[in-house]
């Protein structure tokens, strides 16, 4: 893929928040996305998720339906057509429709919440989104779960609640996985590998391959635990209507999942020494897999990757005595931080591929 | 019905940029938001530029910053063209006059202002090509990035066109720009709904018969082509394909067939389901306007609501056309013919054009009906 955005300005390159906002909604499996706007910015979306979809093993196709404007919608206004979609779209029966509206719809002023408001048996969400008009791709995610999260009853304190199941069990709610991201699978089973490993189950992926019914569930988890830190928002507004705390991101890279044993076993109020050990053990034996890796000269590849990133690879580059040098063997960085031993694991072999080339 | 569940085919803004981004020598500038612009940067694989719109230049315009990208590309040996996207085309701006003072090609292709094949026309039609009289060669027709033939099929009939002693001329829309202007007054299909109209239409590519017909028509009007080559290897080819197909046939019954893609295509695979398997087209739903005149069941198919009812409808043994009919074929035999062609590793350029472009589909068709194997009757 060759990206020349141009001129390289942060706040414009942080991507559509349509886009965002759907990779949350279409994973609410008997939900219907509304788009509002042509059909090709429907198209694109529909496009990219299925792709990604696909990559990641999922046949489900995301349901999508374009209010597909035309240019006498763009002049007249689109209003209409919003309100004839939904009366269709209701006709297949969905448990929750969200409403996302597009650059173009916001740019004609078309008053997506009043349709919205009128009763039709089903919950209609409008969900603030309009392309850049709305902000970044992140903030479609984030107004995404913020929108679905008020879907959820407000929950007892957390003192009463503490359990999901008969057993007492305390349990977690995984929130914001980044649902178009390459590693979405390998970094949930590395997060629940470490949750087994305190036996603390998941209440909820929220938001992934969710039935809109358990939305419910939201709020009987103990802990809530953010896929990165710009969920942090969300973090909040979920401690503040449920009161349940929150892990701000997932381990990064190697040396944080014990940090991350000790954090979810704590709120969960279980003892986690032996599952500590067994876990520092599983890092040493990772990173003898790599010592063939010691006083290699390396440079970075990806100049877009983020802070956190930069600082976790570097952190494992020192453990294993690689040598970070301008002039050393190009080595790629993962487009997100490495989540966990297996994350890192994953990268190591890139690099000495890389290395070996 | 305007409103369409989960629409499969592209804007017309996506069809401008894989018209303009087959050019070398033009870069090509989306104006409007981000998400317009990763779509087609990442679906054409082609060096696209943005000027990644924010809501200020909504309200206050979006001169400066246009001439702020453009200033950044100036200069550098390319022309520079700019696609205006939903946005843009409704802030009543003049952009016109915003570019009066820079050397760009302005292309006004809005999403909203229909499909692929129209913003693709629109761009080529900006571009107004001219054919030069005193070139020799014999123009490639069709070659759109969206397309993700187009590639191979270049590089076939280039393959068959010097066999028979022929030079390529320009090749539409994949070549440096200033050949736009110098294009040899003969032009060759590969995908149809993605013509320039330039020059001298002497046929297209897709499928033995057609190819013949066309090279004959070459050895008419062109002066110095030896088609002979050409022909023979036709003819050997398409005994293969005859001989293979008839050893199916000996083993199987013949596919029926649900066929989705653009009008080109979809005719060009049933044609070959047809002649060589005789296959039962039970629908050939296209993305475009269906052909004129078809004897097979054609209708405009434009979501995967629709796409979906035909399948289950027809109960076909066989699907083709995108990884979109593929998520919704329910396990069937399915060949991949249009775009997107996703959850399959593609790294050498297929033809669909050509001689190796019907070995390369009907080698697909026969392994995944194989591989399916359909129970004999």
């Amino acid at each position: 893929m060759t990206l020349k955005p141009s001129p390289s300005n942060t706040c414009r390159t942080g991507g559509c928040t349509l886009t965002g906002a759907l990779s949350v909604t279409t994973h609410v499996r008997d939900a219907v996305s509304v788009v509002h706007g042509p059909k090709g910015c429907t198209h694109h979306n529909f496009s990219l998720l299925h792709a990604t979809n696909l990559d990641n093993d999922d046949i489900i196709v995301p349901a999508l339906v374009s209010t597909g404007l035309s240019e006498t919608d763009i002049i007249f206004g689109g209003e209409q057509a919003l309100d004839r979609t939904l009366d269709a779209v209701l006709r297949d029966d969905p448990g929750v429709i969200f409403v996302l509206s597009t650059c173009i719809v916001d740019t004609i002023g078309d008053d997506v919440g009043m349709v919205c408001r009128k009763e039709r048996g089903v919950p209609v969400i409008p969900v603030p989104t309009a392309g850049f008009l709305g902000g970044s791709f992140q903030n479609g995610v984030n107004n995404a779960l913020l929108a679905l999260a008020g879907m959820a009853a407000p929950g007892s304190k957390t003192s009463d609640r503490n359990t999901c199941d008969e057993n007492k069990t305390p349990s977690v709610n995984i929130i914001g996985e980044k649902t178009l991201e390459y590693e979405l699978c390998g970094n949930y089973a590395e997060v629940t590998r470490l949750l087994s490993a305190v036996g603390v189950p998941v209440n909820i992926r929220f938001v992934h391959n969710l039935p809109s019914e358990q939305i419910a569930r939201l709020g009987s988890a103990q802990l809530n635990i953010l896929r990165d830190p710009a969920l942090v928002p969300v973090g909040e507004y979920l401690k503040k209507r449920f009161g349940i705390a929150y892990v701000p991101s997932f381990p990064s890279g190697i040396s944080d999942t014990t940090a991350f044993l000790e954090t979810v076993a704590g709120a969960c109020g279980i003892e986690c020494r032996n599952a500590v050990a067994e876990e520092q053990a599983l890092q040493d034996a990772t990173l003898a897999e790599f010592a063939d890796l010691s006083g290699s000269r390396v440079s970075f590849e990806n100049a877009h990757a983020d802070q956190d990133c930069i600082r976790t690879v570097r952190k494992v580059a020192k453990v294993l005595k690689m040598k970070i040098a301008k002039n050393g063997c190009p080595v790629p960085l993962p487009t997100t931080t490495p989540v966990g031993v297996s994350g890192v694991r994953r990268m190591l072999h890139r690099w000495r591929c890389s290395i070996h080339a | 019905m305007p409103e369409c569940e989960d629409p499969l085919w592209p804007c017309a803004m996506t069809g401008a940029a894989a018209c303009l981004g087959g050019f070398r020598g033009l870069d090509v500038i989306i104006h409007g938001s981000s998400g317009c612009y990763y779509y087609p940067a990442t679906l054409l694989h082609a060096p696209l530029h943005g000027t990644f719109m924010l809501e200020k230049e909504v309200i206050f315009g979006s001169e400066e910053r246009l001439n702020e990208v453009i200033g950044e590309l100036a200069g550098k040996g390319n022309r520079i063209a700019v696609i205006t996207t939903c946005v843009p085309a409704v802030l009543g701006e003049d952009i016109r006059s915003i570019l009066a003072a820079h050397d760009v090609i302005l292309v006004d292709s809005p999403g909203f202002a229909g499909d692929v094949e129209k913003g693709y026309q629109t761009a080529l039609s900006t571009l107004a090509p001219q054919v030069d009289t005193g070139m020799t060669g014999i123009n490639i027709d069709g070659a759109s990035l969206f397309d993700p033939f187009s590639r191979g099929n270049v590089q076939e009939i280039t393959r068959l066109l010097g066999i028979a002693g022929v030079p390529v001329g320009t090749v539409f829309s994949q070549d440096n720009l200033e050949k736009v202007w110098q294009a040899a007054p003969f032009t060759l299909g590969t995908n149809e709904d993605f013509p320039s109209g330039v020059g001298t239409y002497l046929g297209g590519t897709l499928g033995f018969r057609t190819m013949m017909n066309t090279f004959e028509h070459i050895a008419r009007v062109y002066d110095g082509a030896d088609i002979a080559p050409v022909c023979d290897e036709i003819e050997r080819e398409e005994d293969r394909v005859t001989y293979t197909c008839d050893k199916f046939l000996r083993r199987f019954d013949p596919p029926s067939a649900a066929i989705f893609a653009g009008a080109s295509y979809a005719q060009f695979a049933a044609d070959i389901l047809e002649r060589y398997l005789d296959a039962d087209i039970l629908v050939m739903g296209t993305r475009n306007e269906p052909p004129e005149s078809s004897r097979y069941p054609a209708v405009q198919v434009q979501g995967l609501h629709h796409v979906r009812e035909c399948i289950e409808r027809q109960a076909p043994d066989l699907v083709i056309g995108s990884s979109f009919e593929r998520s919704v074929s329910a396990g069937r035999a399915f060949v991949g013919l249009i775009p997107p062609l996703r959850g399959k590793v593609r790294l050498a350029h297929q033809p669909l054009a050509g001689v190796g472009g019907t070995l390369h589909f009907t080698e697909e068709v026969l392994n995944a009906c194989m591989e399916h194997k359909p129970a004999v009757q």
